[in-house]
């Protein structure tokens, strides 16, 4: 209103303001749209070592190709919003990751551009030489949707010099990993100390660290799971699901041998030689390298159970569905390559998923990945359906409940198992 | 002159509760200059033995994935032309319903004011869904024009324009000036005190506001300040130091516009409460 | 010439409240998922699927339980504020700026500050609520308070906060309609014997009624639409009990993309927060014959 004393006329103004909202427009955070020409847009969260190691792969795919790759990391947090916002709105990437348990998601809306024309037609490109489990995790009512670029599963972490002073080695001396659930217990016991003598442990055998992840490596050996096969009915409250829950909370209550997961950070105890074994995946060993003085080991993961299972994930190469047939050649060639490299990419602590990758010498020098990698024949994924992430936040709730003591395993996974499966019988 | 013993209760019960209402705020300010060794004590020090200006610092540092400065700039670009905007066009619509003749005015009017107590969330998602088909996602249109929708002030500014009186006008028409004229020369400079009440208001819903820019952007450069608050919030939780100080710096600007008109906001609630 | 005026504001009144408002419905019938391409319409099995959907429901107690907590004492403490700075004291500017100053900050601010003081270890209020104790010389040790981190006290915790952050703008609103009650009336009833309650209860409250309706009535729409301040502090927990009907919303909106779901939950809230305005209305209007 001073602009009016100040001689401004309406007019004036209003041109103004319009000039102003469309300066503004023109102002960076517009989606691109796909550019025609050679450049491949690939989309992936790793932050971190894993981006410099990825970052390293593509540079070379570059130079020996010729074919530009544009590589856009967007962190975990807010990948998938930003993916499907995407793929649903305009500015979705040519080749981008997709984690194992979303695949379906994704795939149930058609949003993948299937592979097997391009895996027929590449000659020298063949499918067995990838564990079939982990095949198997990239398909979609028969169809391949997803290339498998490698896969983290879960192992043993180990502290040597705990090891060593509670006197769990070998003929030889060096520290012998449990692989039984009573050589487990027998390890833990001698492992969990009060040093200081105040009634409490200072230092804890073992420390449920990720629970969701370790509760379904528990529950898979038991031969539980989250859902039935047919992927229809809950299957999480049964009877081994629950058995293997309150072994579970026995390690903790009955056992005392782990500390309750609660304000307690169990990953930094490990790291800082408070708790001696873990249960993690294989994408932490960066961080138990940048540990300074922990001497640390990687085993298989013990049975718990009568089963051999192990929980995994796994990080799948996937192209989006209306991509011309030149690009999914292109990408394909991309894609292709990374997979064949995927001994580089292990250097930054993957594993790779090819049976020709993983014989190979460079591999085995890869102590703890080649220590885990003995498990992938029966790594166990989060169930493949299409509401696998939206039946989550309840039996994480259940697994929290249980471990903490709020409510019993069978009360805990009940009431996840009706939540869950009010999810599934929606249409 | 004797002080009642009920005056003096008075005065005390009041005094405790301006302590205990501006007791947040003050600690947020004086945390955002506590050092991180005197943060995490058992008790809080309400005189900082080594008042610093680090956390403040550290903020800046962290522009990179935490850009303080553009989300800043763009609250305030949002809110600015989105208050602008708002009184234009809020303005123009209640000269037509109190003023102007057209067939179906009072139907229209009802419609508008009948939708003052649709809560805003309900709309939330189709909003959500318009702007995406609009191509406007990540843009400062998502964030300025849907605000530009609101009926509360066409309904405070028609009940004002209401109360000046008719004659003005006639007098102005006689003399030859047409509607628009009167409008811009006459009806706006007349009401100021409404006008400026709705500019503030619209300024602070505009800076403060939350949920659409939560889902109206994704990309970091274009969040706006309350969300940008928040992702440090996420990001930096265990360095408490540093997020009181974004909390502060995005204080400041209201804090300031709270002190500078303090009357017309009090003035302004007021206003729509007994209009309400 | 009246078009022309209201036509800029009326296209964007249309786009962005009118055609959400029936869209909205309109994708409540359908199952409508952001990705898909197919968007089937399914008349009303989202509502049903409403019914039996225990997190909806956990959503709902929770939103009441809101509240519960903050509409009525809310309003206590802006009266009795406003009972304050209606008496006239000295410095009163003062005080009505202190007390009204939580409003104008943003709930993301708000949120910041109180996580703070909501802090088991470092927090404010356990500090001083253990001071007290120790002033008091009550037995056995303080145990500090959970505050956010209990299933049973996050929901409380978010409502102190949020009367803290409103009790404000309300109190304005009453010490205007304080004000505007002329000082005869009260000097009449003290002739006729009416002592300070008396007063209260036959003059004062019954001249609030249009300030009492008016602040109930906008509390009540405003602890329906509770949203930032369990997004930013709690996300929903713990164990859901801090999970409201449009942070429901939100999430199977925004993080699930099933948005025709998302409607069905914002067209019951919506529903219900008008019925209950209407009741209030009537409730309210109805005791102002007598």
């Amino acid at each position: 209103m001073h602009l009016v004393a100040a001689g401004f006329s309406l007019r004036s103004i209003i041109v103004i303001c319009l000039l102003s909202l469309l300066l503004v427009s023109c102002s960076p955070g517009k989606h691109s749209r796909n550019v025609a020409g050679s450049e491949i847009r690939f989309w992936n969260g790793f932050t971190g070592p894993d981006g410099a190691t990825m970052e390293k792969i593509v540079k070379r795919f570059e130079r020996e190709t010729g074919i530009r790759v544009k590589m856009q990391i967007i962190p975990w947090g807010t990948y998938y919003d930003k993916l499907v916002l995407s793929l649903a709105y305009g500015g979705a990437p040519d080749v981008f990751i997709c984690h194992a348990n979303r695949i379906a998601e994704f795939a149930r809306y058609g949003v993948f551009r299937p592979l097997d024309d391009l895996i027929e037609a590449d000659r020298d490109f063949d499918p067995s030489d990838f564990l079939p489990n982990i095949w198997r995790a990239g398909q979609y009512e028969g169809k391949q949707v997803g290339l498998p670029l490698d896969c983290h599963p879960q192992g043993l972490y180990y502290n040597l010099k705990l090891f060593r002073e509670a006197g769990i080695v070998d003929a030889q001396g060096n520290p012998k990993p449990p692989e039984t659930w009573e050589e487990f217990l027998d390890a833990a016991r001698r492992l969990t100390k009060d040093k200081d003598g105040d009634g409490r442990p200072d230092q804890w055998g073992f420390a449920f660290t990720w629970l969701r992840t370790n509760w379904i490596t528990f529950i898979s050996q038991h031969g539980g799971s989250i859902l039935s096969p047919d992927l229809k009915r809950a299957a999480l409250a049964e009877p081994p699901a629950v058995r293997a829950t309150q072994q579970m909370c026995d390690i903790i209550t009955r056992y005392g041998v782990a500390p309750k997961p609660e304000g307690f950070d169990s990953w930094m105890g490990f790291r800082q030689g408070r708790v001696a074994m873990a249960i993690e995946g294989i994408y932490m060993l960066s961080s138990v390298e940048e540990q300074k003085g922990l001497e640390y080991a990687g085993a298989s993961v013990p049975s718990f159970g009568p089963k051999r299972a192990v929980w995994g994930g796994s990080h799948l190469l996937c192209m989006p569905k209306d991509l011309s047939p030149q690009r999914a050649q292109l990408v394909w060639r991309f894609m292709r390559y990374l997979s064949d490299h995927s001994l580089d990419w292990a250097e930054g602590g993957q594993i790779p998923v090819r049976r020709s990758l993983l014989d190979q010498p460079r591999f085995r020098q890869m102590r703890v990945q080649y220590a885990f990698a003995k498990q992938l024949p029966y790594v166990v994924f989060e169930p493949a359906s299409h509401k696998s992430t939206e039946i989550m936040p309840f039996y994480d709730a259940a697994i929290e409940a249980a471990l903490l003591g709020i409510k019993s395993p069978q009360d805990a996974l009940n009431e996840a198992a009706r939540r869950i499966q009010q999810v599934l019988d929606r249409p | 002159m004797r002080v009642s013993l009920g005056r003096t209760m008075l005065y005390l019960l009041m005094t405790a509760a301006a302590i205990l209402f501006l007791a947040p705020v003050a600690w947020m300010l004086v945390m955002s200059i506590l050092p991180e060794h005197e943060i995490f004590q058992p008790v809080p020090h309400w005189i900082p033995q080594e008042p610093t200006l680090q956390n403040f610092q550290e903020v800046f540092k962290r522009a990179e994935e935490a850009p303080i400065m553009r989300w800043f700039w763009n609250s305030l670009f949002v809110a600015g032309t989105g208050t602008i905007a708002y009184l234009l066009l809020s303005s123009m619509a209640a000269y037509a319903f109190s003023r102007l003749e057209f067939p179906g005015r009072n139907i229209l009017f009802f419609v508008v004011l009948s939708t003052l107590i649709i809560p805003g969330q309900v709309t939330i998602i189709p909003v959500f869904l318009i702007l995406q088909k609009l191509h406007w996602f990540n843009t400062y249109y998502a964030l300025i024009v849907p605000g530009l929708a609101g009926a509360f002030g066409v309904f405070l500014l028609r009940q004002f324009f209401l109360t000046i009186p008719r004659e003005i006008e006639e007098a102005a028409f006689i003399d030859g000036c047409g509607r628009a004229g009167i409008y811009w020369r006459i009806i706006l400079p007349l009401s100021k005190p409404a006008l400026a009440t709705l500019a503030i208001f619209s300024f602070l819903g505009g800076w403060n506001d939350f949920m659409l820019p939560l889902i109206a952007t994704n990309e970091i450069e274009m969040r706006t300040l309350p969300v940008g608050l928040t992702i440090f919030l996420g990001r930096y939780s265990m360095q408490y130091g540093l997020v009181m100080a974004t909390a502060v710096l995005a204080t400041l600007p209201v804090l300031v516009m709270f002190l500078l008109f303090q009357r017309h906001i009090i003035r302004g609630v007021v206003l729509t409460g007994l209009k309400g | 010439m009246g078009y022309l005026f209201i036509a800029p504001y009326l296209v964007l009144f249309v786009a962005f409240v009118l055609v959400p408002v029936v869209w909205g419905f309109f994708i409540s019938l359908h199952n409508w998922h952001v990705l898909g391409e197919q968007k089937p319409f399914v008349g009303f099995a989202n509502y049903r699927a409403l019914l039996r959907d225990d997190l909806f429901g956990i959503a709902l107690l929770n939103t009441g339980y809101f509240a519960l907590l903050t509409v009525v004492p809310g309003n206590i403490v802006s009266l009795l504020l406003a009972l304050g700075l209606n008496a006239r004291i000295r410095g009163e500017n003062v005080y009505k700026a202190i007390f009204y100053l939580p409003v104008i900050l943003s709930v993301a601010v708000v949120a910041i500050i109180w996580r703070w003081m909501y802090s088991t270890e470092f927090g404010l209020l356990n500090y001083y609520l253990k001071v007290v104790w120790q002033f008091l010389h009550l037995p056995g040790e303080f145990q500090p308070v959970a505050w956010l981190n209990s299933p049973q006290t996050a929901m409380p915790s978010l409502a102190l906060m949020s009367i803290w952050w409103g009790a404000g703008g309300n109190m304005l609103i009453y010490l205007a309609g304080l004000r505007g009650i002329p000082e005869e009336y009260y000097e009449a009833a003290r002739i006729d014997g009416a002592g300070t309650w008396g007063r209260f209860w036959h003059i004062t409250l019954p001249l609030l009624k249009p300030s009492l309706l008016f602040c109930l009535v906008m509390s009540l729409i405003g602890s329906s639409q509770v949203f930032g301040q369990s997004y930013i502090l709690t996300g929903g927990g713990p164990h859901y009990s801090t999970l409201t009907v449009v942070l429901y919303m939100y999430q199977t909106g925004f993080s699930l993309y099933r948005m025709g779901y998302a409607c069905a939950v914002a067209y019951v809230m919506f529903i219900i927060v008008l019925g209950l305005t209407l009741l209030q209305f009537r409730l309210l209007s109805a005791r102002q014959e007598e």
